[in-house]
Protein backbone atom coordinates (compact mmCIF):
# COMPACT_ATOMS: atom_id res chain seq x y z
CA UNK A 1 0.00 0.00 0.00
CA UNK A 2 1.35 3.85 -0.52
CA UNK A 3 0.35 5.92 1.85
CA UNK A 4 0.54 9.18 1.22
CA UNK A 5 0.09 11.27 4.88
CA UNK A 6 -1.08 14.57 5.47
CA UNK A 7 1.73 16.02 2.81
CA UNK A 8 2.40 19.90 2.59
CA UNK A 9 4.29 21.03 -0.75
CA UNK A 10 4.89 24.39 -2.07
CA UNK A 11 6.77 25.64 -5.62
CA UNK A 12 8.27 28.80 -4.97
CA UNK A 13 5.07 31.00 -6.25
CA UNK A 14 2.87 28.07 -5.44
CA UNK A 15 1.45 25.93 -2.60
CA UNK A 16 0.45 22.52 -4.26
CA UNK A 17 -0.23 20.57 -1.75
CA UNK A 18 -1.44 21.16 2.32
CA UNK A 19 -1.70 18.05 4.39
CA UNK A 20 -3.10 16.27 1.39
CA UNK A 21 -3.81 12.63 2.31
CA UNK A 22 -4.49 9.39 0.04
CA UNK A 23 -3.83 5.49 -0.39
CA UNK A 24 -3.28 3.43 -3.13
CA UNK A 25 -3.94 0.04 -2.75
CA UNK A 26 -1.57 -2.67 -2.83
CA UNK A 27 -3.45 -4.70 -5.56
CA UNK A 28 -6.19 -2.89 -8.31
CA UNK A 29 -5.69 0.08 -10.45
CA UNK A 30 -6.09 3.60 -9.18
CA UNK A 31 -6.91 6.70 -11.69
CA UNK A 32 -5.48 10.05 -10.44
CA UNK A 33 -7.23 12.85 -12.20
CA UNK A 34 -7.36 16.69 -11.33
CA UNK A 35 -7.16 20.19 -13.81
CA UNK A 36 -3.86 21.18 -15.48
CA UNK A 37 -1.62 22.18 -12.71
CA UNK A 38 -3.38 20.86 -9.95
CA UNK A 39 -0.07 19.00 -9.25
CA UNK A 40 -0.52 15.70 -10.52
CA UNK A 41 2.70 14.87 -11.77
CA UNK A 42 4.28 16.65 -8.77
CA UNK A 43 2.96 13.67 -6.95
CA UNK A 44 3.94 11.82 -8.91
CA UNK A 45 7.04 13.05 -8.30
CA UNK A 46 6.71 13.34 -4.70
CA UNK A 47 5.93 9.33 -4.59
CA UNK A 48 8.34 8.38 -7.02
CA UNK A 49 11.21 10.11 -4.47
CA UNK A 50 12.12 12.83 -6.96
CA UNK A 51 10.75 15.61 -4.57
CA UNK A 52 10.45 15.24 -1.24
CA UNK A 53 7.44 17.17 0.61
CA UNK A 54 7.74 19.72 3.13
CA UNK A 55 5.74 18.18 5.88
CA UNK A 56 3.96 14.76 6.11
CA UNK A 57 5.47 11.52 4.38
CA UNK A 58 4.99 9.17 1.95
CA UNK A 59 5.33 5.37 3.18
CA UNK A 60 5.43 2.67 0.52
CA UNK A 61 4.72 -1.11 1.94
CA UNK A 62 5.61 0.28 5.42
CA UNK A 63 8.69 2.42 4.03
CA UNK A 64 9.28 5.96 4.42
CA UNK A 65 10.28 7.43 0.85
CA UNK A 66 12.09 9.66 2.28
CA UNK A 67 14.68 7.63 4.15
CA UNK A 68 14.93 4.87 1.14
CA UNK A 69 18.23 5.32 -1.12
CA UNK A 70 17.62 6.00 -5.19
CA UNK A 71 18.35 2.32 -5.80
CA UNK A 72 16.30 1.27 -2.84
CA UNK A 73 13.15 3.08 -4.19
CA UNK A 74 13.22 1.44 -7.89
CA UNK A 75 13.05 -1.79 -6.44
CA UNK A 76 9.45 -0.88 -4.87
CA UNK A 77 8.02 1.14 -7.62
CA UNK A 78 8.57 1.73 -11.24
CA UNK A 79 7.64 4.99 -12.82
CA UNK A 80 6.98 5.92 -16.45
CA UNK A 81 7.24 10.00 -16.48
CA UNK A 82 5.09 12.19 -18.51
CA UNK A 83 7.88 12.93 -20.55
CA UNK A 84 11.31 11.24 -21.02
CA UNK A 85 14.34 12.78 -22.38
CA UNK A 86 15.63 10.65 -25.13
CA UNK A 87 19.78 12.41 -25.95
CA UNK A 88 21.30 9.47 -27.32
CA UNK A 89 19.57 7.36 -30.49
CA UNK A 90 18.95 4.29 -28.38
CA UNK A 91 17.73 1.41 -30.00
CA UNK A 92 14.33 0.15 -28.37
CA UNK A 93 15.76 -3.04 -27.20
CA UNK A 94 18.30 -1.16 -25.89
CA UNK A 95 16.52 0.98 -23.76
CA UNK A 96 14.72 -2.10 -22.71
CA UNK A 97 18.01 -3.90 -21.69
CA UNK A 98 18.72 -0.61 -19.94
CA UNK A 99 16.35 -0.21 -17.28
CA UNK A 100 16.18 -4.28 -16.47
CA UNK A 101 19.72 -4.65 -16.40
CA UNK A 102 19.36 -6.70 -12.95
CA UNK A 103 15.82 -8.92 -13.79
CA UNK A 104 12.51 -8.02 -15.76
CA UNK A 105 9.17 -8.36 -14.13
CA UNK A 106 6.86 -11.99 -14.44
CA UNK A 107 4.60 -9.99 -16.85
CA UNK A 108 7.19 -8.26 -19.26
CA UNK A 109 5.91 -10.82 -22.56
CA UNK A 110 2.23 -9.23 -22.00
CA UNK A 111 3.73 -5.93 -21.48
CA UNK A 112 6.14 -6.05 -24.93
CA UNK A 113 2.96 -7.92 -26.60
CA UNK A 114 -0.04 -5.31 -25.57
CA UNK A 115 2.11 -2.09 -26.53
CA UNK A 116 3.41 -3.56 -29.93
CA UNK A 117 6.94 -2.97 -29.03
CA UNK A 118 8.58 -6.23 -30.72
CA UNK A 119 7.40 -4.13 -34.31
CA UNK A 120 9.43 -1.71 -32.29
CA UNK A 121 12.56 -3.11 -31.61
CA UNK A 122 15.05 -2.70 -33.42
CA UNK A 123 14.22 0.95 -34.30
CA UNK A 124 16.10 4.03 -33.11
CA UNK A 125 13.79 5.80 -30.18
CA UNK A 126 14.68 9.62 -31.40
CA UNK A 127 12.95 8.04 -34.95
CA UNK A 128 9.56 7.18 -33.60
CA UNK A 129 6.38 9.47 -33.38
CA UNK A 130 5.33 10.56 -30.13
CA UNK A 131 2.27 8.37 -29.56
CA UNK A 132 5.42 5.29 -30.15
CA UNK A 133 7.47 6.72 -27.77
CA UNK A 134 5.07 7.13 -25.52
CA UNK A 135 4.24 3.25 -25.82
CA UNK A 136 7.65 2.60 -25.53
CA UNK A 137 8.18 4.46 -21.96
CA UNK A 138 5.51 2.84 -20.80
CA UNK A 139 6.42 -0.40 -21.38
CA UNK A 140 10.21 0.67 -19.69
CA UNK A 141 8.56 1.34 -16.29
CA UNK A 142 6.42 -1.83 -16.86
CA UNK A 143 8.66 -3.89 -17.48
CA UNK A 144 10.94 -3.72 -14.12
CA UNK A 145 9.83 -5.50 -11.30
CA UNK A 146 8.42 -3.53 -8.91
CA UNK A 147 5.38 -3.30 -5.91
CA UNK A 148 3.52 -0.27 -7.49
CA UNK A 149 3.96 1.46 -10.46
CA UNK A 150 3.28 4.88 -11.61
CA UNK A 151 2.24 5.56 -14.82
CA UNK A 152 2.00 9.79 -15.47
CA UNK A 153 -0.59 10.48 -18.87
CA UNK A 154 0.20 7.37 -20.63
CA UNK A 155 -2.53 7.63 -22.95
CA UNK A 156 -2.09 11.10 -23.44
CA UNK A 157 -0.66 10.54 -27.36
CA UNK A 158 -2.16 7.42 -28.07
CA UNK A 159 -5.43 6.38 -30.87
CA UNK A 160 -8.69 4.79 -29.18
CA UNK A 161 -7.18 1.18 -30.02
CA UNK A 162 -4.01 1.67 -27.83
CA UNK A 163 -5.86 3.73 -25.14
CA UNK A 164 -8.11 0.21 -24.84
CA UNK A 165 -4.82 -2.02 -24.96
CA UNK A 166 -2.97 -0.07 -22.56
CA UNK A 167 -6.46 0.25 -20.24
CA UNK A 168 -6.49 -3.69 -20.59
CA UNK A 169 -2.87 -4.31 -19.67
CA UNK A 170 -3.48 -1.67 -16.67
CA UNK A 171 -6.38 -4.01 -15.74
CA UNK A 172 -3.64 -6.96 -15.86
CA UNK A 173 -1.40 -5.94 -13.70
CA UNK A 174 -3.20 -4.59 -11.27
CA UNK A 175 -4.60 -8.25 -10.52
CA UNK A 176 -0.75 -8.33 -8.70
CA UNK A 177 0.50 -4.98 -8.00
CA UNK A 178 -0.79 -1.54 -7.72
CA UNK A 179 -1.11 0.64 -10.54
CA UNK A 180 -1.71 4.12 -10.22
CA UNK A 181 -2.29 6.38 -13.61
CA UNK A 182 -2.64 9.75 -14.41
CA UNK A 183 -5.07 10.90 -16.93
CA UNK A 184 -6.60 14.25 -17.47
CA UNK A 185 -9.34 12.82 -19.96
CA UNK A 186 -10.98 11.35 -17.14
CA UNK A 187 -14.30 10.78 -17.53
CA UNK A 188 -13.78 8.27 -20.70
CA UNK A 189 -11.62 5.81 -18.62
CA UNK A 190 -13.29 6.09 -14.73
CA UNK A 191 -15.25 2.78 -15.44
CA UNK A 192 -11.88 1.04 -16.06
CA UNK A 193 -10.37 1.68 -12.81
CA UNK A 194 -10.87 0.00 -9.11
CA UNK A 195 -10.33 3.37 -7.29
CA UNK A 196 -10.23 7.13 -8.27
CA UNK A 197 -8.51 10.26 -6.39
CA UNK A 198 -9.25 13.33 -7.20
CA UNK A 199 -7.00 16.52 -6.44
CA UNK B 1 30.42 -9.04 -33.34
CA UNK B 2 30.71 -6.04 -34.87
CA UNK B 3 32.03 -4.35 -31.83
CA UNK B 4 34.65 -7.25 -31.77
CA UNK B 5 35.89 -6.74 -35.35
CA UNK B 6 36.24 -2.66 -34.57
CA UNK B 7 38.16 -3.36 -31.34
CA UNK B 8 40.54 -5.49 -33.04
CA UNK B 9 41.15 -3.54 -35.80
CA UNK B 10 41.67 -0.55 -33.82
CA UNK B 11 43.67 -2.17 -31.38
CA UNK B 12 46.13 -4.03 -34.45
CA UNK B 13 46.41 -0.14 -35.74
CA UNK B 14 47.55 0.90 -32.10
CA UNK B 15 50.46 -1.71 -32.16
CA UNK B 16 51.46 -0.82 -35.56
CA UNK B 17 51.60 2.89 -34.64
CA UNK B 18 53.39 2.27 -31.53
CA UNK B 19 55.85 0.09 -32.98
CA UNK B 20 56.27 2.47 -36.00
CA UNK B 21 56.74 5.64 -33.49
CA UNK B 22 59.81 3.90 -31.82
CA UNK B 23 61.12 3.22 -35.42
CA UNK B 24 60.47 6.08 -36.91
CA UNK B 25 62.42 9.65 -35.59
CA UNK B 26 65.36 12.04 -37.22
CA UNK B 27 67.84 9.77 -35.69
CA UNK B 28 67.73 6.12 -38.30
CA UNK B 29 68.13 3.01 -36.11
CA UNK B 30 70.93 1.05 -37.79
CA UNK B 31 69.00 -2.32 -35.77
CA UNK B 32 65.97 -3.18 -35.62
CA UNK B 33 63.45 -2.56 -32.52
CA UNK B 34 62.92 -5.52 -31.62
CA UNK B 35 66.47 -6.74 -31.87
CA UNK B 36 66.86 -3.43 -29.32
CA UNK B 37 64.34 -5.22 -26.56
CA UNK B 38 66.56 -5.81 -23.81
CA UNK B 39 69.46 -3.62 -25.17
CA UNK B 40 71.09 -0.73 -23.24
CA UNK B 41 74.10 1.82 -23.86
CA UNK B 42 74.28 2.21 -27.21
CA UNK B 43 72.62 5.39 -29.37
CA UNK B 44 69.69 3.34 -31.11
CA UNK B 45 69.14 1.60 -27.38
CA UNK B 46 69.23 5.20 -25.54
CA UNK B 47 67.05 6.86 -28.35
CA UNK B 48 64.89 3.77 -28.51
CA UNK B 49 64.29 3.25 -25.21
CA UNK B 50 64.91 6.45 -23.42
CA UNK B 51 63.40 8.84 -25.87
CA UNK B 52 60.85 7.56 -28.13
CA UNK B 53 59.31 5.11 -25.68
CA UNK B 54 58.59 7.17 -22.94
CA UNK B 55 56.65 9.26 -25.42
CA UNK B 56 55.09 6.88 -27.33
CA UNK B 57 54.01 5.24 -24.25
CA UNK B 58 52.57 8.66 -22.87
CA UNK B 59 51.15 9.50 -25.97
CA UNK B 60 49.08 5.54 -25.52
CA UNK B 61 48.44 6.20 -21.65
CA UNK B 62 47.20 10.09 -21.95
CA UNK B 63 45.03 9.57 -25.46
CA UNK B 64 43.50 6.82 -23.77
CA UNK B 65 43.07 9.51 -20.47
CA UNK B 66 41.66 12.02 -23.09
CA UNK B 67 39.38 10.12 -24.66
CA UNK B 68 37.87 8.52 -21.68
CA UNK B 69 37.29 11.67 -20.51
CA UNK B 70 35.70 13.35 -23.62
CA UNK B 71 33.48 10.80 -23.61
CA UNK B 72 32.82 11.21 -19.34
CA UNK B 73 31.82 14.96 -20.37
CA UNK B 74 29.63 14.69 -23.03
CA UNK B 75 27.93 11.20 -21.06
CA UNK B 76 27.67 13.24 -17.61
CA UNK B 77 26.28 16.96 -18.85
CA UNK B 78 24.40 15.03 -21.52
CA UNK B 79 25.99 17.41 -23.96
CA UNK B 80 27.66 16.73 -27.36
CA UNK B 81 30.05 19.47 -27.11
CA UNK B 82 31.05 19.18 -23.56
CA UNK B 83 34.97 18.19 -23.54
CA UNK B 84 37.62 18.81 -20.97
CA UNK B 85 38.62 22.13 -22.36
CA UNK B 86 35.14 23.83 -22.22
CA UNK B 87 34.22 22.58 -18.93
CA UNK B 88 37.24 24.10 -16.87
CA UNK B 89 38.94 20.63 -16.31
CA UNK B 90 42.32 21.94 -18.58
CA UNK B 91 42.64 25.37 -17.96
CA UNK B 92 42.14 24.92 -14.37
CA UNK B 93 44.51 21.99 -14.61
CA UNK B 94 47.07 24.35 -16.29
CA UNK B 95 46.85 26.52 -13.68
CA UNK B 96 47.56 24.16 -10.79
CA UNK B 97 50.20 23.27 -12.49
CA UNK B 98 51.63 26.53 -13.56
CA UNK B 99 50.98 27.82 -9.78
CA UNK B 100 53.49 25.12 -8.21
CA UNK B 101 55.92 25.36 -10.65
CA UNK B 102 55.68 29.53 -10.84
CA UNK B 103 56.30 29.50 -6.85
CA UNK B 104 59.03 26.63 -6.90
CA UNK B 105 57.08 24.00 -4.65
CA UNK B 106 57.62 22.02 -6.85
CA UNK B 107 58.94 20.86 -10.78
CA UNK B 108 57.16 20.03 -13.98
CA UNK B 109 57.25 15.83 -13.55
CA UNK B 110 56.82 15.50 -10.04
CA UNK B 111 53.85 14.44 -8.29
CA UNK B 112 53.15 17.39 -6.49
CA UNK B 113 52.49 19.03 -10.08
CA UNK B 114 50.35 16.08 -11.00
CA UNK B 115 48.45 16.38 -7.81
CA UNK B 116 47.78 20.49 -7.79
CA UNK B 117 47.11 20.37 -11.55
CA UNK B 118 44.36 16.92 -10.93
CA UNK B 119 42.69 19.29 -7.53
CA UNK B 120 42.88 22.78 -9.64
CA UNK B 121 40.64 20.61 -12.06
CA UNK B 122 38.09 19.22 -9.88
CA UNK B 123 38.42 22.94 -8.26
CA UNK B 124 37.40 24.57 -11.82
CA UNK B 125 34.60 21.70 -12.79
CA UNK B 126 32.97 22.24 -9.68
CA UNK B 127 33.04 25.81 -9.81
CA UNK B 128 31.30 25.37 -13.33
CA UNK B 129 28.63 23.48 -11.92
CA UNK B 130 28.31 25.83 -9.03
CA UNK B 131 27.91 28.93 -10.91
CA UNK B 132 26.18 27.76 -13.86
CA UNK B 133 22.77 28.44 -14.46
CA UNK B 134 21.30 25.23 -16.34
CA UNK B 135 22.90 22.43 -17.41
CA UNK B 136 22.64 22.98 -20.90
CA UNK B 137 24.17 26.32 -23.00
CA UNK B 138 23.95 28.05 -20.09
CA UNK B 139 26.63 25.68 -18.52
CA UNK B 140 29.10 25.09 -21.80
CA UNK B 141 29.41 29.24 -21.78
CA UNK B 142 29.90 29.34 -17.65
CA UNK B 143 32.70 26.66 -18.74
CA UNK B 144 34.17 28.58 -21.48
CA UNK B 145 34.05 31.86 -19.39
CA UNK B 146 35.76 30.45 -16.59
CA UNK B 147 38.43 28.64 -18.95
CA UNK B 148 39.09 31.92 -20.46
CA UNK B 149 39.50 33.47 -16.84
CA UNK B 150 41.82 30.45 -15.43
CA UNK B 151 44.07 30.55 -18.84
CA UNK B 152 44.68 34.33 -18.24
CA UNK B 153 45.68 33.89 -15.10
CA UNK B 154 47.90 31.38 -15.84
CA UNK B 155 49.23 33.50 -18.86
CA UNK B 156 49.86 36.59 -16.09
CA UNK B 157 51.62 33.64 -13.58
CA UNK B 158 53.81 32.67 -16.82
CA UNK B 159 55.15 36.28 -17.14
CA UNK B 160 56.02 37.32 -13.67
CA UNK B 161 57.38 34.30 -12.65
CA UNK B 162 61.14 34.08 -12.56
CA UNK B 163 61.26 30.02 -12.91
CA UNK B 164 63.19 29.14 -16.25
CA UNK B 165 61.54 25.94 -15.85
CA UNK B 166 57.77 27.23 -16.26
CA UNK B 167 57.77 26.22 -19.84
CA UNK B 168 56.22 28.60 -22.25
CA UNK B 169 52.44 29.61 -22.66
CA UNK B 170 52.30 27.70 -26.30
CA UNK B 171 53.67 24.36 -24.41
CA UNK B 172 50.63 24.31 -21.87
CA UNK B 173 48.28 25.54 -24.57
CA UNK B 174 49.05 23.31 -26.97
CA UNK B 175 50.30 20.65 -25.62
CA UNK B 176 53.67 18.94 -26.27
CA UNK B 177 54.99 15.23 -25.61
CA UNK B 178 58.77 16.74 -26.18
CA UNK B 179 59.32 16.52 -22.65
CA UNK B 180 58.26 13.17 -21.54
CA UNK B 181 60.75 10.63 -19.98
CA UNK B 182 60.39 7.57 -18.63
CA UNK B 183 59.82 8.70 -14.67
CA UNK B 184 57.39 11.43 -16.03
CA UNK B 185 55.17 8.37 -17.27
CA UNK B 186 55.47 6.64 -14.89
CA UNK B 187 54.21 9.45 -12.19
CA UNK B 188 50.87 10.08 -14.32
CA UNK B 189 50.26 6.43 -14.84
CA UNK B 190 49.01 5.80 -11.65
CA UNK B 191 46.34 8.65 -11.66
CA UNK B 192 45.43 7.93 -15.47
CA UNK B 193 44.90 4.15 -14.23
CA UNK B 194 42.63 5.57 -11.15
CA UNK B 195 40.61 7.56 -14.01
CA UNK B 196 40.21 4.91 -16.22
CA UNK B 197 38.88 2.65 -13.89
CA UNK B 198 36.88 5.10 -12.16
CA UNK B 199 34.99 5.95 -15.16
CA UNK B 200 34.44 1.97 -16.46
CA UNK B 201 32.90 1.79 -12.83
CA UNK B 202 30.20 4.08 -13.30
CA UNK B 203 29.70 3.25 -17.46
CA UNK B 204 26.82 1.19 -16.72
CA UNK B 205 24.80 3.76 -14.59
CA UNK B 206 25.41 6.28 -17.49
CA UNK B 207 23.04 5.03 -19.97
CA UNK B 208 20.32 4.91 -17.52
CA UNK B 209 21.87 8.78 -16.87
CA UNK B 210 21.10 9.85 -20.42
CA UNK B 211 17.56 9.28 -20.10
CA UNK B 212 17.41 12.42 -17.78
CA UNK B 213 17.67 13.49 -14.16
CA UNK B 214 14.31 12.32 -12.77
CA UNK B 215 14.20 9.19 -14.74
CA UNK B 216 17.89 8.42 -13.72
CA UNK B 217 16.24 8.60 -9.95
CA UNK B 218 13.33 6.69 -11.01
CA UNK B 219 15.56 3.90 -12.20
CA UNK B 220 17.55 4.01 -8.81
CA UNK B 221 20.47 6.02 -9.73
CA UNK B 222 21.74 8.75 -7.73
CA UNK B 223 22.78 11.46 -10.20
CA UNK B 224 24.64 13.69 -7.97
CA UNK B 225 26.68 10.94 -7.03
CA UNK B 226 27.23 9.63 -10.10
CA UNK B 227 28.31 13.21 -11.33
CA UNK B 228 30.88 13.65 -8.27
CA UNK B 229 32.62 10.42 -8.98
CA UNK B 230 33.17 11.54 -12.44
CA UNK B 231 34.21 14.89 -12.13
CA UNK B 232 37.03 12.94 -9.47
CA UNK B 233 37.78 10.69 -12.56
CA UNK B 234 37.84 13.57 -15.56
CA UNK B 235 40.11 15.58 -12.97
CA UNK B 236 42.82 12.92 -12.25
CA UNK B 237 42.78 12.13 -16.04
CA UNK B 238 42.86 15.42 -17.27
CA UNK B 239 44.51 16.98 -14.70
CA UNK B 240 47.73 14.22 -14.92
CA UNK B 241 48.33 14.77 -18.96
CA UNK B 242 47.76 18.76 -18.41
CA UNK B 243 50.82 18.77 -16.13
CA UNK B 244 52.41 16.22 -17.83
CA UNK B 245 52.00 17.32 -21.93
CA UNK B 246 50.00 20.51 -21.18
CA UNK B 247 46.21 20.87 -23.11
CA UNK B 248 45.83 18.93 -25.85
CA UNK B 249 43.00 20.52 -28.02
CA UNK B 250 40.38 18.41 -29.35
CA UNK B 251 41.03 14.97 -28.77
CA UNK B 252 38.45 14.58 -25.86
CA UNK B 253 36.02 16.42 -27.83
CA UNK B 254 36.65 14.22 -31.29
CA UNK B 255 37.02 10.37 -30.03
CA UNK B 256 33.22 10.31 -28.31
CA UNK B 257 31.84 10.90 -31.70
CA UNK B 258 33.85 8.47 -33.80
CA UNK B 259 33.14 5.95 -31.50
CA UNK B 260 29.81 6.02 -31.16
CA UNK B 261 29.51 6.18 -35.02
CA UNK B 262 31.77 3.34 -34.54
CA UNK B 263 29.74 1.24 -32.21
CA UNK B 264 26.55 3.44 -31.12
CA UNK B 265 25.70 5.20 -28.03
CA UNK B 266 25.89 2.58 -25.32
CA UNK B 267 28.40 3.54 -22.60
CA UNK B 268 29.43 0.23 -21.50
CA UNK B 269 31.49 -0.59 -24.63
CA UNK B 270 31.49 3.37 -25.69
CA UNK B 271 34.41 4.32 -22.83
CA UNK B 272 35.95 1.48 -23.73
CA UNK B 273 36.63 2.10 -27.47
CA UNK B 274 37.07 5.67 -26.20
CA UNK B 275 40.46 4.65 -24.58
CA UNK B 276 41.19 2.40 -27.72
CA UNK B 277 40.41 5.45 -30.41
CA UNK B 278 41.76 8.19 -28.01
CA UNK B 279 45.30 6.21 -27.64
CA UNK B 280 45.90 5.35 -31.24
CA UNK B 281 44.82 9.02 -32.20
CA UNK B 282 46.98 10.58 -29.67
CA UNK B 283 50.36 8.06 -30.93
CA UNK B 284 49.26 8.92 -34.51
CA UNK B 285 49.31 12.85 -34.10
CA UNK B 286 52.62 12.63 -31.93
CA UNK B 287 54.45 10.64 -34.73
CA UNK B 288 53.27 13.24 -37.28
CA UNK B 289 54.05 16.26 -35.09
CA UNK B 290 57.50 14.82 -35.02
CA UNK B 291 58.22 13.65 -38.67
CA UNK B 292 55.94 15.65 -41.19
CA UNK B 293 58.02 18.71 -40.93
CA UNK B 294 61.81 17.54 -39.83
CA UNK B 295 63.70 18.95 -37.99
CA UNK B 296 61.21 20.75 -37.00
CA UNK B 297 58.58 19.70 -34.63
CA UNK B 298 55.41 20.97 -34.88
CA UNK B 299 53.47 21.74 -31.66
CA UNK B 300 50.88 18.51 -31.08
CA UNK B 301 47.91 20.74 -30.14
CA UNK B 302 48.41 22.59 -33.37
CA UNK B 303 47.97 19.17 -35.31
CA UNK B 304 44.93 18.25 -33.16
CA UNK B 305 43.38 21.51 -33.79
CA UNK B 306 44.14 21.76 -37.17
CA UNK B 307 42.54 18.00 -38.20
CA UNK B 308 40.40 17.63 -35.65
CA UNK B 309 38.36 20.45 -35.72
CA UNK B 310 37.49 19.46 -39.86
CA UNK B 311 37.52 15.92 -38.72
CA UNK B 312 34.65 16.87 -35.79
CA UNK B 313 32.66 18.93 -38.28
CA UNK B 314 32.54 16.00 -40.57
CA UNK B 315 31.87 13.52 -38.04
CA UNK B 316 29.04 16.04 -36.43
CA UNK B 317 27.33 16.36 -40.60
CA UNK B 318 27.48 12.08 -40.43
CA UNK B 319 26.14 11.13 -37.23
CA UNK B 320 23.08 14.12 -36.65
CA UNK B 321 21.04 11.24 -35.99
CA UNK B 322 22.75 9.40 -33.05
CA UNK B 323 22.38 13.23 -30.48
CA UNK B 324 18.73 15.01 -30.45
CA UNK B 325 18.15 18.60 -30.78
CA UNK B 326 15.71 19.32 -27.80
CA UNK B 327 15.02 22.95 -29.26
Amino acid sequence: MIEIKEISFSRPTKEIFKGFSALVPATGSTLLTGANGSGKTTLINLIGGVLKPNAGCIIINGLDVAKLSAKEQSKIRSVAPQRRIFDLAFTVNQLLEIVSVESRAAHSPDVLEALEIDALADLKITELSIGQQQRVSVALALIQEASFYLLDEPLSAQDVNHQDRTLDLVTMIAKEHGVLVVAHNSAAFEPRFDAHISI
Amino acid sequence: MKKAIVSVFIATLMASLFVLSLRTGILHLSHSVFSLIGKHGSTDAITVWDVRFPRAVGALIIGAGLGVAGGLAQAIFRNPLAEPTLIGLSSGATLGSITVIGTGIAAYGSIVNALFAVVFAMGAASLVQLLAPNKGNGFLLTGLALSAVLTAIAGLVITISPKPGIQSLAFWNFGSLTLLNNSTVLMISPFIVIGLILAFALSPSLDGYSLGETTSHFLGINPRKLRFISIISMALLVGASVSAVGAIAFLGLLVPHIVRLLIGPAHRGMLLMSALVGATLLVLADLLARTIAQPHEIPLGLLTSLLGAPALIILLRLQRSQWVDHD
